[in-house]
């Protein structure tokens, strides 16, 4: 839920000298993104997803980067970072399976094949396999009810699925 | 793909495709022979002549002929387009905004990805046409974040946009106060709430997706404080079409869909032209298909849609997105445009219609519904953020069996007290609440016999007691 938060203020903050925020990051968004946007506070997306997108997830000394980087304090980024589902503060499996698990996918059967691809792999929704390779997801409308049940593995999205064909998908994955 | 290829389909009422010109849907076309239209393809095929039109004009005059056409908004409420444009204050040099919205997110849509996904220049040359007449000189098309294709494709046509100056330094527009018109995506993250207008620019501006409260509205003090419209995918589409056809635009825009119901006043709007209607569910031909505002449910399931899944029969329908509440089993010839709202329901919403057959359990969808609203609730005001959950756990348990007529009754009274409109006890800063208010009212309401069968009896106390 999009509006819980933990309490942030005892946190241990794990860190390390090489920074998340690459010069090669600040570059690419001073260059193309901020003279898109009236502030710098408008970045604050644009960056979170670019970090994520190289790093996997947002870990807080990014969150903290992103702010020192935009001139908001940490508070502000992870404010805006712990609202939205797609931002990671903590890491998954390489592969993030996304069940919709919304009124036209459930009216064709998703229930049962969460189930199934959950005993497939050993995991329920929110966990990650120990080998870290899959990370099942249970979330709403992916805004393919046409082809109800869908689900997303990492960007790509697999339409009309059952529980065999998606197994394939998911043995056919590295 | 020429004409009609549907002379033995009764159902249908469109003559030619419109939104789906270059799209080929059934039952003008094949979906197996779609790809996406380039700038090039687009132009061969009379694309960007809407918006030369457009050019040639006075701004103000556009947004007259838009007006004029009575385009209604496709992206839920409704609101006349055109309206919309001339709430803009006077240019005063600074910068004005347009947000498109593309966050598609409400449970049975998934008409927009379809124009995304295979024509990004008309919603392009759309909002070349908008930004155009209402003087707006930056655009920021609001993606939902879990549209990753959709997402690189539009990204690839921005690119031929400002490659044949439809946009940037040297566009056809001209500089529109003092600037070049630019475009730019802005992905979201996944959140349903930032399909709301006042949220969708705290999104743009960096911000948790809070609703904010109106007024001032958008057109006054929008994105970064500035005036902002704010429009759906499909509704700045259709604007290219009337463009095309020029001072006949309106009659031609108004010969489809159907006419202010019978005795309402003037300024209640009629329900015109072509809509995207996107059907999933128990049909054996789910899909986006594009009609006549006013093809009745029945014609949209037997027609184009092939009939209800395995024989089944229809047991009810959400004309809209979830939102938008449930038709009564009578309602089946019902007919899908905006003044579906006497058959006590919330709206035509996006028309994306869900269908259900007779094997559907009641309880089942209303705790599933109730389980988005409480998942999407943005948290602000407290009605909604405690209301939906407090619905969603209720409806776990009556499905369970651990019900009480009790809770039927408490369950319709926590519904009844959220959301912005009077329905809702104006409780609410945006119509999220609404929309999980008339969903469980209207699914309880109308199949009442389903719910009680599930739960034991007991006796109502009203919530003030309770609370005393």
């Amino acid at each position: 839920m999009a509006w819980i938060t933990k309490n942030s203020g005892t946190m241990q903050i794990d860190r390390r000298d090489e920074p998340y925020l690459t010069d090669e990051i600040k570059q690419k968004l001073e260059d193309e993104v901020v003279p898109r946007y009236d502030t710098r506070m408008a970045v604050t997306m644009p960056a979170l997803h670019l970090v994520q997108d190289t790093h996997g997830w947002l870990p807080q000394q990014a969150i903290e980067e992103i702010a020192e980087f935009l001139g908001l304090t940490a508070s502000q980024v992870l404010d805006t970072a712990t609202f939205y589902e797609e931002y990671w503060l903590k890491p998954h499996g390489k592969y993030v399976i996304w069940v919709c698990q919304s009124l036209s996918c459930e009216l064709l059967g998703q229930q049962g094949l969460t189930q199934q691809i959950g005993e497939h792999l050993g995991i329920g929704p929110g966990e990650t396999t120990e080998d870290g390779k899959f990370t099942l997801m249970s979330v709403e409308c992916l805004g393919s009810c046409g082809t109800a049940p869908c689900a997303l593995v990492n960007h790509k999205l697999h339409e009309n699925i059952t529980a065999d064909n998606f197994q394939k998908v998911l043995d056919a994955l590295e | 793909m020429t004409g009609r290829t549907h002379e033995n389909d009764p159902m249908t009422i469109l003559k030619e495709p419109v939104l789906t010109k270059r799209i080929p849907t059934h039952p003008f076309g094949d979906p197996a022979d779609r790809k996406v239209v380039s700038y090039k393809q687009y132009v061969k095929t009379d694309g960007y002549k809407g918006l030369g039109n457009a050019l040639a004009m006075d701004p103000k005059d556009v947004v007259d002929l838009v007006k004029a056409a009575e385009v209604r908004g496709r992206g839920g409420a409704g609101f006349p387009a055109g309206m919309k444009w001339s709430f803009l204050p006077p240019e005063d040099g600074g910068r004005r905004y347009l947000a498109i919205n593309s966050d598609e997110s409400e449970p049975g849509t998934f008409k927009d990805r379809l124009l995304i996904d295979f024509d990004p220049h008309i919603i392009i040359e759309g909002i070349a046409i908008c930004m155009h007449a209402c003087r707006l000189d930056t655009a920021y098309f609001y993606i939902r974040g879990e549209y990753h294709h959709q997402r690189e494709v539009f990204e690839a046509a921005i690119k031929e946009a400002y490659d044949n100056k439809v946009l940037g330094k040297d566009s056809r527009l001209g500089k529109i106060n003092d600037r070049w018109p630019d475009l730019f995506l802005h992905r979201g993250a996944g959140a349903y709430v930032c399909g709301e207008e006042t949220a969708l620019l705290e999104s743009i501006e960096g911000k948790r997706g809070w609703p904010r409260i109106k007024p001032p509205f958008p057109a006054v003090a929008g994105a970064f404080g500035r005036p902002t419209i704010i429009n759906n995918v499909e509704t700045l589409a259709v604007c290219a079409p009337i463009l095309e056809r020029g001072e006949d635009g309106p009659t031609w825009f108004q010969s489809m869909g159907t006419q202010r119901p019978e005795g309402a006043p003037p300024h209640v709007p009629a329900s015109f032209g072509p809509k995207l209607y996107g059907v999933s569910g128990h049909v054996n031909r789910p899909g986006v298909y594009e009609e006549e505002l006013g093809i009745t449910l029945k014609d949209l399931i037997e027609g184009l849609c092939q009939g209800m899944r395995g024989g089944k029969k229809f047991k009810t329908a959400i004309p809209g997105g979830i939102s938008t509440g449930v038709l009564s089993t009578e309602d089946y010839d019902v007919k899908l445009d905006f003044d579906i709202t006497k058959y006590d329901t919330l709206g035509l919403g996006t028309a994306g219609v869900i269908v259900m057959d007779e094997d559907t359990c009641m309880v089942g969808v209303a705790r599933n519904i109730a389980r988005f609203f409480g998942h999407e609730s943005c948290g602000q005001c407290t009605p909604c953020r405690e209301g939906t959950n407090w619905m969603a756990k209720m409806l776990a348990r009556i499905e369970a069996g651990d019900g009480t007529t009790r809770d039927l009754d408490l369950l319709l009274e926590i519904a009844g007290s959220m959301g912005a409109l009077p329905s809702g006890r104006g409780a609410t800063i945006c119509g999220l609440a609404d929309g999980a208010n008339w969903a469980i009212r209207t699914i309880v309401n109308k199949f009442w016999s389903e719910f009680e069968a599930k739960v034991s009896k007991q006796r109502y106390v009203s919530l003030s007691v309770v609370g005393g």
